[in-house]
């Protein structure tokens, strides 16, 4: 050991130039890594909850847009899917971001899953194939029996934001009693407030100016009595009864459903669109699956893209370095050779200098990279955007690729090392 | 009668330079060594004395010949085995010392004996012993641009007699010593020759070094001189 680390400190500046490139390619392999981690973590927990569900959205929105643009499902909709054959029960869902937009900065800039509220209709049999039930962290879940002034709230609003259980939070101008907090999922949940459906819509509808002027509408004319109606015109008379029509429950912009048990999903997906397709938008569980792991698959392309820039960046430096060690030290190998070295020792002595050229660089790319994604997630963590995922496995598993990658690299000159004749070596002596 | 430890007939060996110029180093060379013969190899510039140095020492191979080397056939050898046998049978000393200049002199020896199979002890143990039987226990843990040429001639003896060989081959083993040293390096051998019966083969130029070995091998022109 201590001659490789001789050997390595003979050319010092050479050997510090071919350990900073790996230092670059490994660091840039642990920071991409660590990106693609969180992302994966994230794509990986979003596609584990939303293919346990056919999720329904309305008409002319997408998965990707969301059910934005205040679009909502339609009146009867979800009671003429409860008996579509299949299906089990069907939840209405309300999800709207946590604070109302900022105007200066309506795009928001956050990264990851966005802090939202998660209205749940807790009244269904309704029940996510793939996530029943979210771990607590203190606390537990918001139950059908509560009132509806109680939240269950994710860990990173939590953690955020100094929330523990018996706590009041103000949440758009309400307060609510934390009943719950959950545990770490590294994925939506974290950014979630959980709450009965109805608040939920109070809220949507208080932040949607076009739904509130009809709440407006339905209240003025709710005022109208029936003796005062019979004497407006039949036109006049149908405005008010439609306007009196509107309801609070009928606000949902998304709903989900859950098959019953045998039930294949993508039958009852299909099942819904023939009935229901010129009102809804249905995604099964494989289609959005699907959609899914194409994101997941750019982001482990980065990974493989970072690993393989350090494997050309580092690998051919290390070549390079262990060819011109080699060509120089023609006379020593010789003299090995002459006392009896065989030639496996001789590789091997040149392969693991080169493995521990590879491990110096990857311990100090992996530390420096390490350090960046920690002080990043430090600043990001106040706005709940960390946006590496900092895994000892992949740590530990990037400080071995880079000794791998030594090794692989020292290879081919430790092989042209040990196939050097004997008398050619003495010739240099 | 003392073992023959080297049998060698007819070696031939050629060197192809170039597609026209083909350098015919050994033409039949015979050569026999008994164990404890101290013998030099002597004769002008290019008759082949280091090519068959080299043979012997299975640092190369000849192209046609026959050479049993303490009983083994060194024609049939693969490389693997080469390289056991050089290691346990055979000592090398170089006209260059050719020690390995990252180490120190007490590791210098104990590399031989890493090849040779010793663990760590046992070859810190004999590398310790073999240096202080060289006069060199104050100067083991210095690195050889540290040493004197005659200190760095003793640490490449120490050296091949690690494994405690059959044969030492040794290339000019005086060519970078002054005079003096040069005696003195001769009469260290000698002795080892006298007190262990240690059998040396040496290939020189110099006269006085090649009239105090016992025997003397003439080459001319990559045949035995008559």
């Amino acid at each position: 050991m201590m001659e490789i680390l001789r050997n390595m400190l003979r050319r010092k500046g050479r050997t510090i130039l071919t350990i900073t490139g790996i230092t670059v390619g490994i660091f840039a392999f642990t920071v991409m890594g660590s990106m693609a981690l969180r992302f994966n973590k994230i794509i990986s927990g979003g596609k584990r909850y939303i293919t346990g569900q056919i999720t329904i959205l309305p008409k002319g929105t997408s998965f990707e847009g969301g059910s934005g643009g205040g679009a909502l499902l339609p009146l009867d909709v979800l009671d003429r899917m409860r008996k579509v054959e299949g299906v089990e029960a069907v939840a209405a869902s309300v999800e709207i971001p946590l604070e109302e937009p900022d105007p200066d900065n309506p795009t928001g800039g956050g990264f990851g899953p966005s802090k939202s509220i998660e209205g749940m209709d807790l009244d269904s049999a309704y029940k996510n194939r793939n996530w029943e039930t979210l771990d607590m962290k203190a606390g537990r879940f918001i139950a059908k029996a509560d009132p509806d002034n109680v939240i269950t709230v994710g860990y990173t609003i939590a953690a955020d934001k100094g929330i523990a259980v018996g706590d009041t939070m103000n949440i758009r101008g309400r307060d609510f009693k934390v009943v719950g907090i959950a545990d770490q999922t590294l994925t939506g949940p974290d950014n979630f407030i959980f709450m009965k459906i109805t608040p939920a819509r109070e809220m949507l509808l208080a932040s949607n100016p076009f739904l509130q002027s009809l709440k407006d509408r339905a209240d003025e004319a709710a005022k109208i009595t029936d003796a005062d109606l019979a004497l407006l015109s039949p036109e006049a008379r149908k405005q008010i009864i439609s306007a009196r029509s509107f309801k609070l429950e009928d606000l949902t912009p998304s709903a989900a459903v859950s098959w019953k048990d045998g039930q294949d999903p993508d039958e009852v997906s299909n099942r819904i669109k023939d009935q229901l397709k010129d009102d809804v938008l249905v995604l099964s569980p494989t289609k959005l699956g699907e959609q899914i792991d194409k994101a997941s698959a750019i982001f482990n392309a980065i990974i493989l893209g970072s690993a393989v820039i350090a494997l050309v960046v580092g690998g051919f430096s290390i070549i390079n370095t262990m060819i011109m060690s080699i060509s120089e030290r023609k006379r020593e190998i010789g003299i090995k050779k002459a006392i009896g070295a065989s030639n496996r020792s001789i590789a091997w002595d040149y392969t693991l200098e080169a493995g521990a050229i590879g491990i110096v660089g990857g311990i100090l790319g992996m530390t420096i990279g390490a350090i960046t994604a920690l002080i990043i997630n430090n600043k990001t963590a106040a706005s709940g955007a960390e946006i590496f995922l900092i895994s000892p496995g992949f740590l530990l598993g990037v400080v071995a690729f880079s000794f791998v990658l030594g090794v692989l690299a020292g290879v081919i000159p430790a092989l042209r090392a040990a196939k050097l004749k004997v008398v050619d070596a003495i010739r240099e002596l | 009668m003392p073992k023959v430890l080297i049998s060698a007939h007819n070696l031939q060996k050629k060197y192809t330079l170039s597609k026209t110029n083909t350098v015919h180093a050994l033409q039949g060379v015979n050569i026999e060594v008994q164990e404890g013969d101290f013998s030099a190899i002597v004769g002008p510039s290019g008759c082949g004395k280091s090519t068959l140095l080299h043979i012997l020492g299975l640092l190369d191979r000849p192209d046609a010949g026959a050479y049993l080397l303490d009983g083994i056939d060194v024609m049939k050898m693969k490389e693997s085995e080469a390289n056991v046998v050089r290691a346990k049978k055979l000592g090398f000393i170089f006209q260059g010392f050719n020690l390995i200049t990252t180490l120190t002199a007490v590791e210098n020896v104990m590399q031989a004996g890493k090849y040779g199979g010793m663990n760590l002890k046992q070859r810190k143990v004999r590398a310790e012993e073999l240096l202080t039987l060289m006069g060199l226990q104050d100067r083991m843990l210095h690195k050889p641009n540290e040493l004197s040429g005659g200190q760095q001639q003793r640490v490449a003896i120490a050296r091949a007699l690690m494994n405690k060989p059959a044969i030492i081959l040794a290339d000019e083993p005086t060519g970078e010593l002054d005079s003096a040293t040069s005696m003195e390096i001769i009469e260290l051998l000698k002795k080892l020759n006298r007190e262990n019966n240690q059998t040396f083969i040496m290939v020189t130029h110099n006269l006085e070094v090649a009239a105090a070995c016992k025997k003397t091998i003439t080459l001319k022109d990559g045949k035995n001189a008559e």
